[in-house]
């Protein structure tokens, strides 16, 4: 009978307007939920025999832009990357300093150059002498320092891998449970947008560590590959493996051993090239860090060092020494071997025989390290020579930067431009990245909740579910004439 | 599907971005106005800092400069009082001595006699300055004076003119001691000569002169030939006294040429550190300008980009606020 199939149709558009308005509060509760996909109620006219009956809910849809959705992805881990190699370049142009900043390399170098000019003046004056020492002092511990710190940021990066290595791992453990909860809830019909918005807040979490492609299986399953290729999730998590390293020596590298590569479900995998499955993210930027821009970074003050002890133990500068003894400076107090270069920025240090504090005694910075005993206070001949070894233009004998004939001033200044140039290319670099993830995490948002739409849809759900409502109350009073009419 | 909505979160994460980025702009013009330094030299620099670094390195050395010049400055100043006094000293006596052989009485010869020794002690004690603590007469041997007492000194004259009986025989002696390496070779306490001192960008000043210089040793020699008549060489010869008094009148006469070569030569030295020292005040005069062409910010510049931002940033607060008000939410009640 009509009358009793326009009451029922009423009745479903009142309780597809109710979905609609649960739907819609929940969009708007969540509009400033990170990972929340608006949701749209499915309506589709219901029919029994070929009749209209009335509206049904079909489904609740996701909205999500899966393509915008894979670019961000990418974007994040490009950012991730970038943003690690620009933090560690400024931390590097840091440690030896800027020209601005007082306690720079070049800024010990000066105060050195100075005090070796003003001793070869008055040779006999004591402060004059400590004044050197101090300075040359200031000097090798610069370089220590910033070697120090670049052996910090290589430790760190470390323990960073190891930490995102478990992340990665209990992330990928915990997709592989939704995974398999997702089959089941969504085989039986229920709404799984809460648990699919969970998930893409899961993966997101790992995107930024390395480049991730997703790519949808029947019954809401995915899969997941890096960008390198290798399977992260495919029905079973993979695993990976890497064992981190307490401290971390200017001699230990993956490949001469001492710090660990990493494993995916037990077989090693290339960290570095083309071949390696891994690059991308801050991962890939972790294990670029640790073996290839702190080494580098190091190499170039090794080389400095080597540079400056070189220049101080050449034959002939100081007689009283023998030949092939440590000069003014020396690694870790003895004469350094050409076969020691790594790592001797860290080691570097002045000559204890000139250190009253160690047993040496300063008049032999004036009259030669290895002097026996005080000779003519006024004798500038040694000092004016340490002068000339720092300042006259040498080969250098390292290879840590373009061959040359420089002064230890002009070295400097390359060590520390370098520092500089390098820094800015990695922050432009950086910049560049950090667009693109602000641009799509943009469009993104401008895909994500409006709340102007949703209360204008709110209107419209308004005036559907009144005039349902309407309709039953008019059917009703149809009923009721009808019953009077019968009485 | 066509879109027609734009997500509530988009124009508050634009806003935010532009409004940060606002704010670190005036943050940074602001900090560059105030101090005049650029807040990322490198990049100012565009990631060449050694020119910068080249130039505060010269900087640095020039002031080392500014200290050792100073100090040979006063070293020559030193040499050249004491070459001064020396000569002053023997000019006052030279006539006197010249005419001592026709001196009416021996006692006038013993009186110009005392009066030269105690010159000659004036004269070691000239020679013995020290000024800073630094012999200036003593070569490397900073700390030791060059020159014992001037008794001393005539005791081994007296030693060295042992059984001399005419003026001639005693200033052979005294000539010899003189020359003598053991003589007054020995008696010479100081070093060797000073290394040459830096005083300038590859410039240095030649503190060489020692008491050994023949122009200081024969004007030691002149007052020492007339003072050993006063510890009684020759006593009781009235007439070689007179010949040795007269002799000494000449050695000093002589030693003037030399005095004064050596107070020209010891002058030329000053003038170099003098022009050494306005040498590196003007280098560092222009290198301060190129330093802070290099290395500061136009302040004119800075103050503009200031404001720019300052006005951006106060027009996006206006569209934040205009922009917040504009939802439909708020029609709806």
């Amino acid at each position: 009978m009509s009358l009793t199939f326009a009451l029922s149709s009423a009745l479903s558009g009142l309780s597809a307007t109710s979905r609609q308005a649960e739907v819609l509060s929940s969009n708007v509760a969540n509009a400033a939920t990170p990972g929340y996909a608006r949701r749209e109620v499915g309506l589709r006219s219901a029919e029994i025999a070929g009749v209209g009956q009335g509206v049904a809910v079909t489904n609740i849809l996701r909205d999500v832009d899966r393509q915008l959705l894979a670019e961000r992805r990418l974007a994040q881990s490009g950012d991730g990357d970038r943003a690690l190699r620009a933090g560690f370049m400024t931390r590097v142009e840091q440690a030896m300093g800027t020209p601005d900043s007082t306690g720079s390399l070049a800024a010990r170098l000066a105060a050195f150059d100075q005090a070796l000019v003003e001793g070869a003046g008055r040779p006999e004056s004591q402060a004059r002498l400590q004044g050197i020492l101090n300075t040359a002092g200031a000097l090798a511990s610069g370089l220590a320092s910033a070697s120090a710190e670049i052996q910090t940021a290589r430790s760190t990066a470390d323990r960073q891998i190891a930490a995102e290595v478990d992340k990665l791992n209990s992330t990928l453990a915990r997709l592989q449970e939704m995974n398999g909860e997702l089959r089941s809830f969504s085989s039986s019909g229920r709404d799984v947008s809460a648990f699919l918005d969970e998930r893409q807040r899961l993966i997101d979490d790992i995107a930024t560590i390395i480049p991730l492609r997703e790519i949808p299986r029947d019954l809401n399953q995915i899969a997941l590959f890096t960008k390198g290729g290798a399977m992260l999730l495919e029905g079973s998590a993979a695993v990976f493996g890497f064992s981190p390293t307490n401290t971390v020596t200017p001699e230990m590298t993956q490949a001469l051993g001492g710090l660990s590569g990493i494993t995916i479900n037990g077989e090693a995998y290339d960290t570095a090239g083309s071949a390696s499955p891994i690059l991308g993210g801050t991962l890939g930027g972790l294990f670029a860090l640790r073996d290839e821009l702190a080494v580098t970074a190091q190499g170039k003050l090794d080389a400095t060092a080597r540079d400056l002890v070189e220049r101080f133990s050449a034959a002939g500068l100081d007689p009283t020494l023998a030949p092939g003894a440590a000069g003014l400076f020396t690694d870790a107090g003895a004469a350094f071997q050409p076969g020691d270069e790594i790592g001797l920025a860290a080691r570097l240090r002045v000559n204890p025989a000139a250190d009253p504090a160690q047993g040496g005694a300063l008049y032999r910075l004036r009259d030669g390290l290895g002097a026996t005993s005080e000779g003519p206070p006024g004798n500038g001949t040694v000092l004016s020579a340490l002068h000339g070894a720092l300042t006259n233009p040498q080969p250098l004998t390292s290879t840590g930067f373009t061959a040359g004939v420089r002064s230890f001033a002009a070295l400097i200044g390359d060590l520390m431009s370098d520092g500089s140039s390098h820094r800015l290319a990695a922050e432009a670099d950086q910049s560049f990245a950090a667009a693109r993830l602000t641009s799509l995490s943009d469009l993104e948002a401008a895909n994500g909740i409006d709340t102007d739409q949703e209360m204008q849809a709110l209107l419209v759900i308004e005036k559907n579910y009144a005039a349902n409502a309407k309709v039953i109350q008019t059917v009703e009073e149809m009923i009721d004439i009808l019953i009077r009419i019968g009485a | 599907m066509t879109r027609i909505s734009l997500g509530d979160a988009s124009m508050t994460n634009i806003l935010a971005r532009q409004g940060a980025a606002l704010r670190g702009q005036v943050q940074d013009a602001s900090i560059e106005v105030t101090t005049g330094q650029h807040i990322d030299l490198p990049k100012a620099l565009r990631g060449d800092v050694s020119p910068l670094l080249a130039i505060d390195a010269t900087l640095t050395r020039l002031a080392a400069f500014k200290t050792t010049a100073a100090d040979a400055a006063l070293h020559t100043a030193a040499q050249q009082a004491a070459l001064t006094g020396l000569s002053s000293l023997a000019n006052g006596i030279t006539t006197t001595l010249l005419g001592s052989r026709d001196f009416p009485t021996p006692a006038q010869v013993d009186a110009v006699a005392a009066y030269a020794r105690g010159r000659l002690e004036s004269a070691v004690g000239l020679l013995n300055a020290q000024v800073g603590g630094r012999a200036v007469f003593s070569g490397t041997a900073t700390s030791t004076v060059p020159l014992g007492t001037s008794e001393d000194m005539l005791t081994a004259l007296e030693t060295a003119a042992t059984g001399a009986t005419t003026a001639g025989q005693v200033a052979a002696a005294v000539v010899g001691w003189f020359a003598d390496p053991a003589g007054y070779g020995a008696f010479y306490q100081g070093g060797a000569s000073l290394t040459a001192a830096p005083i300038g960008p590859g410039d240095t000043a030649d503190l060489s002169t020692t008491a050994l210089d023949p122009a200081i040793r024969d004007s030691l020699q002149g007052f020492a030939l007339a003072a050993l008549l006063d510890r009684g060489v020759l006593s009781g010869n009235a007439e070689e006294r007179g010949r040795l008094a007269q002799r000494a009148g000449q050695e000093l006469l002589t030693g003037e040429d030399a005095r004064i070569t050596l107070a020209a030569r010891i002058g030329t030295v000053e003038g170099k550190i003098e022009a050494a020292r306005t040498r590196n005040a003007a280098e560092e005069t222009s290198l301060g300008i190129l330093r802070s062409d290099l290395g500061s910010v136009d302040p004119y510049e800075a103050a503009t980009r200031l404001e720019t931002a300052r006005a951006q940033l106060e027009s996006l607060y206006l569209v934040t606020a205009r922009v917040a008000r504009l939802s439909l939410t708020e029609y709806l009640r």
